[in-house]
């Protein structure tokens, strides 16, 4: 289904309450509904049109609430942004993962409640979520607009007999702890495993102990002081974040970047794609103790950092993205070198997987293990490798291309076995089409400027990139003067972690931390 | 089995030569700004700096290493563009005074560390795990990561410290038995970094507990981390964290 | 004489006890009882040590029956040992029960009580030294329904207990039915039933009436004892027995079965035939094994300790089957060594249990509950009762240099010495069994380890409005007591063995103290019997260390084999024992006055991972703790899921995820719930007979007098 043909199907299917909107340029279709609507619309898209749900926006505006619900369809279809507005002082909505049963949702609500207060009609777990109930009172809504830092602070009440929800009801079973401080060099996060002494019947996360606020900290700077705090909140996927918002703030003023810009973007990107998929193979060699393919894998990562390092000056690609482009052009040459480099360390890493795929004792720990299953996958909207391996193929750089991915050639590796292997396959495969795209970049570069100022307009719009974890949303709206009024960021990391209980669940104690490895989640991400 | 016993070592050594000598390996850091005369210029340049740490007086920019996020705006796109230095020996002393429970001879050649993340990105905490890799190997330093308090000798913290991390940083330290030491690295864990104005980063690790070593950088490459160990063991001097010109 | 007058002694301190019971006040019965039950218990332990010790025993005729028997008492070494048991364990558990009668555990029925416990008191050293089977079985059968009167008596909240106590009785009573028979058969050619002469009689039997004597008793004292497949009851009864009571039913009446089967198949028929001792080898580990196992995974602190006691009685079960197979085979000495290993285990299992049951009691009676899953932390505010319990535990767990390591080391050398024997078969199952008895060990130090932990340490999960305050001082006593002796049977092994000698002489005619205690404390000059090089060697070593204080011949156990093998085993916890005591005190003076001079001590949290707050439900409960051993042994313990449902809100929200198994003791599943079954099959077969039409009965009539014409030859 394309643009317009989604337009006629929405306009056809709800006769009433619902207006449509079409931005080709920006490949976005508006859908406005009232409440009482919502649910249906979502229901369809989500249910019968397979449309992926990717997040939920809230922006408090002086008089309104409007909330965003953006859904992805293919290459077609494009984006759906379902708007719903109410009054300022009526902050109930309905809830989509109860009345359309889309637990993807699930989440985006209870955050909105928690930052914003905005409830949810009978959404059974709202609170205690990104603010702790044993370290905030009730009602702080640190997002919106009136809120008092010193004052929240000042009048510090948490609940002194919190305790964690527990769900199994069976004689002699207790909740193990795990963090927020556990284990070697791993990001604070706390988990409880429900169990009756070998396996987890039921494991629950608690983030947000890494919560800095980001969105609210973006609110009044200055689009490029704002990019600094989208490259560096997750900043092993740096470049990734920063280019999002760079294409937000770039599609705000309806500006293209220079050619070699965009070429130069492409190739970056799948660096620090390779990169950190290096990284991500290191860390699932290191959870099964293997210690040869840890430290093969460590070999590559810390290469490719020093080509990255070599290349652009920091090993994590930092300070080179501004929105119009880059802050400095790279050298072809320098660029052929960092390929030629690239490669090499392919045929290595090609290398570590032939010789992993005949380690027995390796498979066996991460074979059927952490299973993702493709209806779960589908539910929860997964993204990234994890979602790609549970046979749901889904890349924002071929949905929804940008930077000039349209022309290049490439695979999207998937798999249909939704355990630790298959992810693991993944990344290995996903390794060599970046190399594959690296080269069609390099390739492609043309002498030219890398920088044209974006103009300064106000306005709102979505900013996306397939990151090395998944599909990353930055919306960004701006005033005038070029400052950010709102900051929403909706990372790959959130979606997933969303549905790592269900993976760890039904699996010994032993099995917990190579499950947390294959599935490659950054707290920091999540939590931002 | 025996394929990997091969595959091992026909890798070879590939580990750094650092502290002995210096590394000189290209992509082994970011460098930093250096301080110097900038005339009348000066102003401007100091003003481009986001995060307020090149410091402007009668002409001369100093640099505040513990705030430097490597935005690279002050050599980037700049009329003139500040100098920049590729060392990585970049550990200062943070003052913070501890009249007994002097570490001594024993533990520096054998250092349990603790590593907490009070709220880091990510990058600093990637840089760590590098520590591990046969690049840098600093077990052949002495320097072991351990899992518990109870065990650790230095308490190595990355990231801006966020308010829902306190108590549980405050406990890890605590936990650990005397004599201990603090090493707190990245720009984050010194100065809050980019997230300083958040207010829930209003408290900085320095708020909260004694530090003794300060690793600037965002993040501060690995042989950095190395050297803010060494540092804190007494096996190499400190650097300065300020930058300025003669 | 001595002995008699003791006993006759402990006879009247009970008859006393019972007369002046009738007139005392509710509130006074307590300390009548600890006096009564007292005095009763030293005079009994004071006749078996006499016996024991200076030989010094006595027959006694009384009257006369006729056709039948003469009434016979009679205080031979056998029962001498278990008089002296018996009288161990009274004495702490009298004024255990007196602390708990005087806090009120059994309001209006003190009096009661007091009656029925002293006159149980009684009929138990009745039985023992009863000496013809007439009196043995009157005496126990007062002895069986005065247990199950004490049981019954107590008024529980549910009914179970009414069941526990009725299955006591009835199988009680049929284990009784087959001892009986039993002593018929041992009769046959006999002419009275007095021990004397079934004695004398028991050579002309036939094998096959052997075995069915043998199994006879074996099973029908098992119930008693508690050996698999007849312990159906013990869980049960020992779960609903009051607190007061449930010291002297596990230290004192369990131990009356095994007299039952070690009198009649190893003194009135002298071992003989190799495979019942084997048969008797493999029940006993059966029952250590499946004992142990539920042991490990029960959450209910006495119903555990109902499975420890049948774990125990497995062990000194294999003990005696190793015995009577080696005294069968004609390898006296070894046959001795096994017998003093399973009296042994079995004085030291009566002290120890009755030790735990009275700890378990007032744990249960200042907390309200035995679910360990909800207790936890108790050291902190019963720090007394959690140190002398811990005494218990490590008896029970078999560590040196306490009574229960020496006995079970005991236990599975004898099992060793197979090597000795010349059948393959019965050293491939001694081989068998002895791998069972240390998987056994090493399951029951997993077992108490659960059950010391997870009662006393960590973090508390009663409730916070419940006080918990620290023992009684009586309960504290016999507590005290009772880790007295089996720190005492631990650290003297070679007194024990000597002083358990006399019954081993009795039952393989081969002196246990000749073969496992050498006279190191004799000069050095070789007057003792130990060629001087071998002596010498010791002696460097140390043997003769305590020679010029204590009495004795030394206080090394030690089995000497032949030329090549000098030392088949030694042990000497004594010495053990010291040096322990030594290398503590010098750990604690290094550390204490060198290591730690110069720092200072901190103190601070446990270490939880860095949480705002650790709670109790984050701690490891009792089931967690033991489910490797559930899982690991899965085929034995079958346990079927009852329930398994998961609730949930919108399919998306987790609400609850109930889960319930249920699990059916090995026993009940393989033995008698068949048994059950095809007698109820059979029954309403039987039944179908039953259907009131006269016809039908005339004509049943008519069948039997055809019937009984046809059988019965013409007279």
């Amino acid at each position: 289904m394309n643009y317009t043909g989604l337009l006629d199907w929405i306009e056809r299917t709800f006769t009433g309450g619902v207006r449509c909107r079409l931005d080709a340029a920006r490949r976005v279709s508006e859908v406005d509904c009232d409440r009482g609507a919502l649910a249906e619309v979502c229901r369809r898209l989500f249910h019968e049109l397979d449309f992926a749900f990717a997040g939920l926006i809230v922006e408090e505006q002086p008089q309104t609430w409007d909330l965003r619900y953006v859904f992805c369809g293919g290459p077609e279809a494009g984006w759906v942004h379902v708007r719903v507005e109410a009054p300022i002082e009526e902050k109930l909505f309905p809830s989509i993962v109860i009345e359309s049963k889309i637990p993807a949702a699930d989440w985006h609500e209870r955050e909105a409640e928690d930052l914003f207060g905005v409830r949810f009609a009978g959404h059974p777990r709202l609170g205690d979520f990104v603010l702790h109930d044993d370290a905030w009172q009730e009602a702080v809504e640190p997002m919106r607009h009136r809120f008092d830092a010193q004052a929240a602070i000042r009048d510090r009440k948490p609940r002194a007999d919190w305790r964690p929800r527990r769900v199994v009801q069976e004689s002699g079973a207790f909740m193990m702890p795990i963090g927020p401080k556990f284990s070697g060099v791993t990001e604070s996060v706390h988990f409880q495993l429900e169990t009756v002494g070998e396996d987890v019947i039921r494991s629950w996360t608690r983030l947000f102990y890494k919560w800095r606020a980001i969105e609210k900290l973006a609110e009044g700077k200055l689009a490029e002081e704002a990019l600094l705090i989208a490259e560096r909140f997750a900043a092993t996927t740096a470049f990734a974040h920063g280019l999002a918002f760079c294409q937000a703030v770039e599609s705000i003023g309806g500006s293209a970047v220079p050619r070699r810009a965009g070429v130069l973007r492409v190739f970056l990107a799948e660096l620090e794609r390779l990169r950190h998929h290096a990284g991500a193979i290191r860390e699932i060699c290191e959870s099964t103790a293997l210690a040869v393919a840890t430290s093969q894998a460590a070999l590559r990562e810390e290469e490719l950092l020093r080509v990255s390092g070599e290349l652009t000056g920091h090993r994590y690609l930092f300070g080179l993205l501004a929105p119009g482009g880059l802050l400095t052009d790279l050298p072809t040459p320098a660029c052929e070198g960092a390929l030629r480099r690239a490669q090499t360390i392919l045929a290595r890493l090609d290398d570590l997987e032939r010789q992993l795929t005949v380690s027995s004792s390796f498979l066996d720990r991460i074979e059927e293990v952490g299973v993702i299953w493709p209806g779960t996958a589908r539910a929860y909207s997964l993204v990234g490798p994890v979602a790609r391996a549970s046979a749901l193929r889904r890349d924002l750089r071929c949905m929804q291309p940008y930077s000039g991915y349209e022309s290049l050639q490439f695979d999207v590796p998937t798999e249909q076995e939704g355990d630790g292997y298959a992810r693991l396959r993944v990344l290995f495969a996903e390794a060599r089409q970046s190399v594959r795209i690296m080269e069609q970049a390099a390739a492609a570069l043309e002498d030219g400027e890398v920088y044209r100022p974006a103009p300064l307009v106000a306005g709102a719009a979505l900013g996306w990139t397939e990151a090395p974890r998944g599909a990353t949303l930055h919306w960004v709206r701006l005033d005038g003067l070029g400052r950010v009024q709102r900051y929403r960021v909706v990372t790959p990391s959130f979606t997933n972690w969303h549905s790592f209980h269900l993976g760890a669940e039904k699996f010994a104690f032993q099995d917990f931390p190579i499950i947390l490895s294959t599935f490659n989640l950054s707290v920091a991400e999540s939590d931002r | 089995m025996s394929g990997w016993v091969l595959k091992g070592i026909s890798t070879g050594i590939k580990t750094t030569a650092y502290p002995q000598r210096p590394e000189s390996a290209a992509g082994v850091t970011p460098g930093l700004p250096v301080g110097g005369q900038f005339g009348a210029a000066a102003a401007d340049l100091a003003q481009r700096c986001p995060v307020h740490a090149l410091e402007e007086a009668r002409g001369a920019v100093s640099v505040d290493y513990r705030r430097c996020v490597h935005c690279y705006r002050c050599v980037r796109g700049a009329a003139r563009p500040i100098a920049w230095q590729s060392d990585y020996e970049w550990a200062g002393l943070a003052g913070a005074v501890r009249t007994e429970d002097a570490f001594g001879q024993a533990f520096s050649h054998s250092i349990h560390i603790l590593v907490v993340d009070a709220g880091d990105c990510g990058a600093c905490l990637n840089e760590v795990k590098q520590l591990n890799n046969p690049y840098y190997n600093m077990h052949r330093l002495g320097f072991f990561i351990t899992p518990t308090p109870r065990h650790a000798d230095i308490l190595l913290i990355v990231g801006a410290l966020t308010d829902q991390m306190r108590v549980a940083l405050r406990k890890t330290y605590e936990a650990m038995p005397a004599p201990k030491r603090v090493v707190a690295v990245g720009a984050c864990a010194l100065s809050g970094g980019v997230f300083a104005d958040s207010f829930v980063c209003a408290q900085t690790a320095t708020d909260v507990l004694p530090i003794d070593v300060e690793v600037p950088g965002n993040p501060p490459p690995p042989l950095a981390i190395l050297h803010g160990l060494l540092v804190a063991v007494g096996r190499k001097p400190p650097a300065s964290l300020l930058s300025a010109p003669p | 004489m001595v002995s008699l007058t003791f006993i006759l002694s402990c006879f009247a301190a009970c008859g006393t006890g019972i007369a002046l019971s009738l007139v005392t006040p509710p509130k006074r019965q307590g300390a009548l009882l600890a006096w009564a039950g007292g005095i009763a218990a030293i005079a009994a332990a004071a006749a078996g040590a006499m016996t024991l010790v200076s030989g010094d025993s006595f027959t006694r005729a009384l009257w006369p029956l006729p056709g039948l028997a003469t009434l016979t008492l009679r205080l031979d070494p056998l029962s001498a040992v278990l008089v002296l048991v018996t009288g161990m364990v009274l004495l702490p558990s009298s004024i255990y029960a007196a602390g708990e009668l005087r806090g009120g555990s059994m309001p209006g029925r003190e009096r009661a009580f007091t009656i029925m416990s002293l006159a149980l008191a009684a009929s138990i050293v009745l039985v023992l030294i009863a000496a013809d089977a007439l009196l043995f079985l009157l005496a126990w059968e007062v002895m069986s329904i005065l247990c199950y009167l004490l049981i019954a008596s107590a008024r529980g909240e549910h009914d179970a207990q009414a069941g526990s106590a009725y299955l006591l009785l009835a199988m009680g009573e049929a284990g009784t039915l087959a001892a009986a028979l039993g002593f018929l058969l041992l009769a046959t050619h006999a002419p009275s039933v007095e021990f004397a002469a079934l004695k004398s009689a028991a050579a002309s039997l036939s094998p096959g009436a052997r075995w069915a004597v043998f199994l006879l008793t074996f099973f029908g004292f098992g119930v008693k004892a508690g050996l698999v497949p007849v312990n159906s009851w013990l869980q049960g009864a020992y779960a609903a027995a009051p607190r007061a009571f449930a010291p002297v039913l596990a230290g004192a009446t369990l131990n009356l079965g095994l007299y039952g089967i070690l009198r009649v198949n190893a003194d009135l028929l002298s071992a003989s035939d190799a495979t019942i001792g084997l048969v008797a080898l493999g029940v006993g580990t059966a029952s250590a094994l499946i004992g142990i196992l539920y042991a490990t995974t029960d959450n209910d602190l006495k119903v555990m300790l109902a499975h420890s006691s049948i774990e125990n009685v497995g062990i000194i079960v294999a003990g005696m089957g190793a015995g009577m197979v080696f005294t069968a085979t004609g390898h006296p000495v070894l046959g001795s060594i096994a017998f003093v290993a399973a009296l042994y285990h079995l004085t030291n299992h009566s002290l120890y249990k009755a030790l735990l049951f009275v700890g378990v009691g007032s744990v249960e009676a200042r907390t309200g509950t035995r679910d360990m899953d909800r207790l936890g932390g108790l050291i902190k505010v019963m720090p007394l009762l959690a140190a002398i319990f811990l005494v218990g535990t490590l008896a029970i767990a078999g560590l040196p240099p306490l009574n229960g390591f020496v006995s079970e080391w005991l236990t599975l050398q004898s099992l060793l010495r197979a090597a000795e024997l010349s059948s393959t078969g019965a050293k491939i199952v001694f081989a068998l069994c002895g791998a069972a008895l240390a998987l056994t060990a090493a399951l029951a130090v997993t077992c108490f380890v659960k059950v010391f932990a997870l009662t006393f340490l960590g973090m508390r999960r009663l409730p916070p409005e419940r006080e918990v305050s620290e023992a009684g001082r009586p309960a504290l006593a016999a507590m005290g007591l009772l880790a007295l002796l089996c720190l005492g049977f631990g650290v003297l092994p070679t007194y024990v063995i000597a002083l358990l000698d006399p019954v081993s002489v009795q039952v393989s005619t081969s002196s246990a103290s000749e073969a496992l205690v050498p006279p190191f404390f004799a000069s050095a000059t070789g007057d003792h019997g130990l060629p001087p090089a071998f002596a010498a060697e010791f002696h460097d070593l140390g043997a003769q260390v305590g020679q010029a204080v204590l009495p004795g011949r030394g206080l090394v156990v030690l089995h000497r084999g032949g030329e090549s093998n000098p030392v088949v085993f030694a042990m000497s916890s004594s010495y053990m024992a010291i040096a322990l005591i030594v290398l503590l005190l010098l750990t604690w003076i290094v550390v204490r006055l060198w290591l730690t001079r110069a720092r200072r001590l901190a103190r601070g949290e446990r270490w939880d991972g860095g949480l705002r707050r650790l709670l109790p439900e984050m701690t490891y409960t009792a089931t967690g703790f033991s489910n490797p051993v559930r899982v690991i042994f899965d085929a034995i313990f079958r346990p079927t899921t009852v329930v398994d449902t998961r609730e949930t809100v919108a399919e998306h929200f987790r609400n609850a995820i109930r889960r319930e198994t249920e699990r059916v003791h090995l026993v009940d599943r393989l033995v008698f719930r068949p048994v059950r079954t095809t007698t109820l099959r059979f029954a309403r077969l039987l039944a179908a007979m039953h259907h009131g039409k006269i016809n039908a009965y005339v004509t049943y009539a008519f069948l039997a007098l055809l019937v009984a014409l046809v059988l019965l030859p013409g007279s």
